[in-house]
Formats: structure tokens, C-alpha cells, sequence
């Protein structure tokens, strides 16, 4: 998608060898997901089942709307840590919310009202405190993550919120829409949407420039602290979008449901090639990213690896494919 | 993105206020506020135990906060303290399990070889980071991040999050619970570890070239410092503190766990950022993320005897870090206008 060798693959002609190594480049991840798939497929036939790729799809629905989410804000050289937790906060508020309207099926506005309402609060503040006071936005987002913990684990008394309204799972989770499954079509539309707004308004340009070179941005005239404090809003609200289909897959509002993914998002998005330092890549490079993750994750489970050691997995795929995509920009 | 010029010493015209503020006057004030409303709050503060107990828990906070400052000050980032500090603890008690199985009588030595053995492992993951972030110059705070996946996802594995008893009991009474002239042993290794650090930063030339290569690492290598060995030390030597850490926990624990360290990462860079510590690199000194140690011990100490829920108390570190790195950005701003 956004690949940094992607457009030297365009030569015309007859293939050289050159070419071919560029396009191979420029597919490495399709190529690696195949690959994983066909490795685990021959350990364990029932990665290849086509009840197993329905799986995979769902999955990665919901990791790719972090992805995507958290790279809004790596295109402008920001970062978001609070995601994960702004997710376990959503889930067990936006629960505690249906709840307390019933758990009938209309308490599901409540519901995503009150989540999405806390996430934009902390995006914006997260918005406001890096770019218009200046402050860092690792420790920012660090800082605001443990506040949010401590929230989403204060606020439940570290149990579940149980009780849901059962519209919520049959519709959110479960239902389908022209045989594809609600989480997938959410992500197709979340990428839809961010693509578009990557490539065709004023503030998708901004979050490049912004990225690339934040003296130029401000040069070029323009402003960077509404464009910043959407992106993080923007960024928290997805997380609480996601949040709110991963609640509906559990049934329930889980205190801890987002421990990991600020790890597995940034992963997957720089797995996909968003650049760390800002200006490049896209919500293209994150849903491959996300895929891929997903992909190696289904298959350890179905083979059976310890959770403990995918944990050690997904840090080294990390380290690596920092290496191979630093080695795909130098050429 | 952080395009405000960093906070260094503007030479030009040095008032009152700014040499206070450039001598580490917020973490004083913050220190001395913090103590005198504890102490007015909750007079048990003062007592002999407690201020041993504050001692202690800041002895094991400075640690790896210098550790953290380190790699900052070289321009770096260390997820991975907390991490760090969980595997070296349980191959503490694992080797010193092990190890008394085989030489029951051999209680110092064994000590002595569990020390060793946790202090290079720490060693090693701190040699991998500044090999990654130096040779193949990724992003440390990636690097790390998963580094921290890598190492906790080994700790648990090993030890499935269950406990490793079966420590030396002289190590705990010694060591961990241990006290010299009346102060707490970790209190002793910490300040040895400070002073360490303060003569390395004002008088080798390994301090000097830590700062040249965290301000501007193309500028240092032209100017002929080794860069890619600095680093390298840098990191490494934060490892073994961070290990250090992880020994001097298990001792006062009485058993090695896997779960220890988790919120360190967040506090460690709190104290180094409270304590002037630059994100951009090349700036900070060890005196000064002391007292932000000091500081940040003082307030967790003050919320346990207040019985604020430990999760709150999570929620207040995180506050604290944004406060006060907030106010440190808008009296920047202010000196600069």
C-alpha cells in the first residue's frame, strides 16, 4: 500500500531482476502472510479451513481499527499509549452505562454515547497537553495511559460488568450483514473512511506534513494545534469504536480487556511499514500490519504455543521487521 | 513533535529564577511541599519506621530511575527497566535456589554467584538494545518496547507467574531487610550508585560523552567520540542497575517474581523527566533525579498511610508526571518570552 520502495516497481519493460526484487519488496507482507499461513498449514491442516480465515478476518477487524487508530497519530511523529487502557475504560463504562439504563437493547446508545464520550475527552486532552503546551507525547500518552488504568479498574472494582443488553452481541458481534460478519464491515468502513480522509481533505495532508517536518508545517501556515488535538481525538474515539465491538464479542465490560493492545497496535502498525518518525505510511500499511499479527497469532494458538512465549514472538517480529523495513527505506 | 528548543542553559542573562531553575529548583520545591504537608497531614509519617520504610522504597526507586536517566541523557529510552528488574529477580532466586541444592554451605558465595548471574543478564539485554539502537539505529522506545515483551514473556514462561521461594534467609535478613549505622543497606548501595553517577557525569570522560552524543550524536562522532561505545555503555550499564534492582527486590521480598517491575517503566521516567531529565537527550543530572526519586517516594508513601487505593495511586503518578512536566514547559515558555 504505502510501501517505501512501492513506486521504484513501476518500471516498464521486460523484468530485470532489480524489478523483481522491488516488487517483492514492495508485497513482502502479503508475501509473509502467506507464507505464515502455508507454514502453520502444513503443523496444523485446520489453519487453511475456510471457517479458520472467517476467524482470522474477524480478529483482525478488531486489531486493525487499533492500528489504524494509532496510526493517525504516528503519521504526525506522535504516539498514543493510552489506547489499550482507553479501551479497558470504554468497555467497562460504556457497560456500566447500558446497565444503569436497563440493559434493555435501546441502552446500546447509552452505551456507545457514554464510550465515545470518555474516549474524545481523553483524546483531547491528550491533544491538548502535547500540542498546546508541548509536552512529549510517549510520556503524555504514558501518563495518561496509568491515569486511564486506574480509572477502567477503579470505576468496575476490577470485576466485569455483566448484564448487557443481549441486542448487543446477537447485533455487534454475531450478526452479519449480506453474509459477512458486523466487526468486518466496521473495519472496511473505519479504513474507508481514514483512506479518504488520508488522501483527499486538508487535515489528512496536514498529519503527513505535520509528520515529516512540523518547522515546514507551521511555514507552510498551517495550524497545528487543531489538526494535532483532532488526530489524538480521533485516535481515542476509534479506540473506544473498537472497544465497544470487542465488549460486545465478550458480552461483557472487562476491566483489563485492553492490557495488551497498545503493544499489538503499534506493532501492527509498524509492522506494516508506518514510519516511527513520522510522514509515512498509512491506513493501508496498518490493516496489512494488523493482518499479519493476526495471522501469526491464530496460527500459535491453533498449534498450540504457550501465550507466554507468543508474547516473546511478538517482540522479536517487532525488532525484525523494524530491521527489514529500515533496510526496504535506505535502498 | 516537541519543536520548543530544549531547556538548556541560556547564558545570555541568568536571573535569580532561572538559576534556580536550572539548579533543579521544581523537584526542591515539589520535595519540600510534598513533605511538609505529608508530615502535617499524617504526623505518623515521621516516625522512625516509616521514614526507614520511605528510605527503602526510594533506594529502590533511584536505582533504576539513574539507570533510566542513562540512557536518556544518551538520547535514548528504556522501556525495558521494569522488565529488566522482573527476569534478573527470578534468576536470583533461581540460581540461589539451585545453588543452595548443591553447596547447602556455601550461603555467601552462593549469594555472590546469584548476583553475578542476575547482573549479567541484565548486562546482556543491555548490550542487545544498544546493539539494536546503535549498530542498526532503530527507534530505542520500539526497541525496547519489545524488549519488554521479549524479557516478561520469558520470565513468565519460566516460572508461569508463580513465585520462586526458597531465597537465602541471610540474604533477606542482610540484604533486604538489612540495615548499616542505622540506615537501610539498599539505602547505602543506592548512594553508592548515586555518587558513582555523579562523578561519572562531572569528571570522566565517559560522562562527557554521554551528554555529547545524547545532544547531537553526528556532531559528537565528528568531534571524535566513540559513539556507538558510549552508547553501548550507557545502555549496558542501565541494564545492570536495572538488574541490581531486580537482586535488591528479591532480598527484600524473600522470593523471586515475575510480576514485579510493572508500573517501573512509568515511574522510572518520571523521575528522570520530574528530575530535569531531557527526552531530547543531553541533559540531566543524577542529584537531581534523586530528588525527584525522593519526591515521588515521599507521595507514594504519603497515599499509603492516607489508605488511598493502590490503583489511585496509579492514577496520581500519572497526574504527577503531567503536572509537572507541564509546569516545567509553561516556565520555559515564559523565560523564553
Amino acid at each position: 500500500m504505502s510501501t517505501p520502495s512501492g513506486t521504484k516497481a513501476q518500471s516498464i519493460g521486460p523484468l530485470s531482476g532489480a524489478a523483481v526484487k522491488d516488487m517483492l519488496l514492495a508485497a513482502r507482507l502479503p508475501i509473509a502472510i502467506v507464507v505464515t499461513l502455508v507454514l502453520f498449514g502444513i503443523v496444523e491442516p485446520r489453519v487453511l479451513s475456510l471457517g479458520n480465515f472467517r476467524n482470522i478476518a474477524i480478529q483482525a477487524s478488531y486489531l486493525s481499527i487499533f492500528a489504524m487508530a494509532q496510526t493517525m497519530v504516528i503519521l504526525t511523529r506522535g504516539f498514543d499509549l493510552s489506547l489499550g487502557y482507553t479501551v479497558s475504560l470504554v468497555s467497562v463504562a460504556a457497560s456500566m452505562a447500558m446497565v444503569a439504563m436497563g440493559g434493555g437493547d435501546a441502552s446500546i446508545l447509552y452505551g456507545v454515547g457514554a464510550g465515545v464520550l470518555i474516549a474524545a475527552l481523553i483524546g483531547l486532552a491528550n491533544g491538548l497537553l502535547i500540542a498546546g503546551i508541548g509536552i512529549n507525547p510517549l510520556v503524555t500518552t504514558l501518563g495518561m495511559a496509568n491515569m486511564v488504568m486506574a480509572l477502567a479498574s477503579t470505576i468496575s472494582g476490577g470485576f466485569p460488568v455483566t448484564g448487557l443488553p443481549r441486542g448487543l452481541t446477537a447485533e455487534f458481534a454475531q450478526g452479519t450483514l449480506l453474509s459477512i460478519p458486523i466487526p468486518i464491515w466496521f473495519a472496511g468502513l473505519v479504513f474507508a473512511l481514514l483512506f479518504l480522509t488520508l488522501k483527499a481533505t486538508k487535515f489528512g495532508r496536514s498529519l503527513y506534513i505535520i509528520g515529516a517536518n512540523p518547522r515546514a508545517a507551521v511555514a507552510a501556515g498551517i495550524r497545528t494545534l487543531p489538526v494535532l488535538v483532532l488526530a489524538y481525538t480521533l485516535c481515542a474515539v476509534l479506540a473506544a469504536l473498537g472497544a465497544l465491538l470487542l465488549t460486545a464479542r465478550t458480552g461483557s465490560g472487562e476491566p483489563n480487556l485492553g492490557g495488551n493492545l497498545t503493544l499489538e497496535a503499534i506493532a501492527a502498525a509498524v509492522v506494516g511499514g508506518v514510519r516511527l518518525s513520522g510522514g509515512e505510511g498509512g491506513v493501508g500499511a496498518a490493516l496489512l500490519g494488523a493482518l499479519f499479527i493476526t495471522v501469526l497469532s491464530n496460527g500459535m494458538n491453533l498449534v498450540q504455543i504457550d501465550g507466554y512465549l507468543q508474547q516473546i514472538c511478538l517482540g522479536v517480529i517487532i525488532i525484525v521487521s523494524l530491521i527489514v523495513n529500515r533496510d526496504v527505506a535506505r535502498r | 513533535m516537541a519543536p520548543l528548543s530544549a531547556a538548556k542553559p541560556a547564558e545570555h542573562r541568568s536571573s535569580l529564577l532561572d538559576r534556580f531553575l536550572m539548579q533543579g529548583g521544581i523537584v526542591i520545591t515539589f520535595l519540600i511541599v510534598a513533605v511538609v504537608a505529608t508530615a502535617l497531614v499524617e504526623p505518623r509519617f515521621l516516625n522512625r519506621l516509616n521514614l526507614i520504610n520511605v528510605m527503602r522504597n526510594f533506594a529502590l526507586l533511584l536505582i533504576p530511575s539513574l539507570a533510566q536517566m542513562l540512557v536518556m541523557t544518551a538520547g535514548g529510552f528504556d522501556l525495558s527497566v521494569g522488565a529488566v528488574v522482573a527476569i534478573s529477580s527470578v534468576v536470583t532466586a533461581a540460581v540461589m535456589l539451585v545453588g543452595s541444592g548443591y553447596f547447602p554451605d556455601m550461603e555467601i558465595a552462593i549469594i555472590l554467584l546469584s548476583l553475578v548471574a542476575a547482573i549479567g543478564v541484565g548486562a546482556l539485554v543491555g548490550l542487545t538494545n544498544a546493539g539494536l539502537v546503535a549498530s542498526l539505529s532503530l527507534s530505542p522506545f520500539m526497541v525496547t518496547l519489545a524488549m519488554m515483551s521479549v524479557l516478561m514473556g520469558i520470565a513468565l514462561y519460566f516460572t508461569q507467574g508463580i513465585p520462586i521461594y526458597g531465597v537465602a534467609q541471610s540474604f533477606i535478613t542482610g540484604v533486604g531487610r538489612g540495615q548499616f549505622l542505622g540506615l537501610p543497606i539498599v539505602l547505602h548501595v543506592a548512594l553508592v550508585v548515586l555518587i558513582g553517577c555523579i562523578v561519572m557525569q562531572r569528571f570522566t570522560a565517559l560522562g562527557r560523552h554521554i551528554y555529547a552524543v545524547g545532544s547531537d550524536l553526528r556532531s559528537a562522532r565528528l568531534s571524535g567520540v566513540a559513539t556507538g561505545r558510549t552508547l553501548a555503555i550507557a545502555y549496558v550499564l542501565a541494564g545492570m542497575l536495572a538488574a541490581l534492582t531486580g537482586f535488591l527486590m528479591t532480598s527484600r521480598l524473600g522470593s523471586g517474581q515475575s510480576t514485579i517491575g510493572g508500573t517501573l517503566a512509568l515511574e522510572t521516567i518520571a523521575a528522570a523527566v520530574i528530575g530535569g531529565v531531557s527526552l531530547r537527550g543531553g541533559v540531566g543530572r543524577a542529584e537531581h533525579v534523586a530528588l525527584a526519586a525522593l519526591f515521588l517516594a515521599v507521595i507514594a508513601n504519603a497515599m499509603n498511610l492516607v489508605q488511598v487505593d493502590s490503583k489511585y495511586q496509579t492514577l496520581v503518578l500519572g497526574a504527577v508526571l503531567i503536572v509537572a512536566l507541564a509546569i516545567d514547559r509553561l516556565l520555559l515558555r515564559k523565560r523564553q518570552a
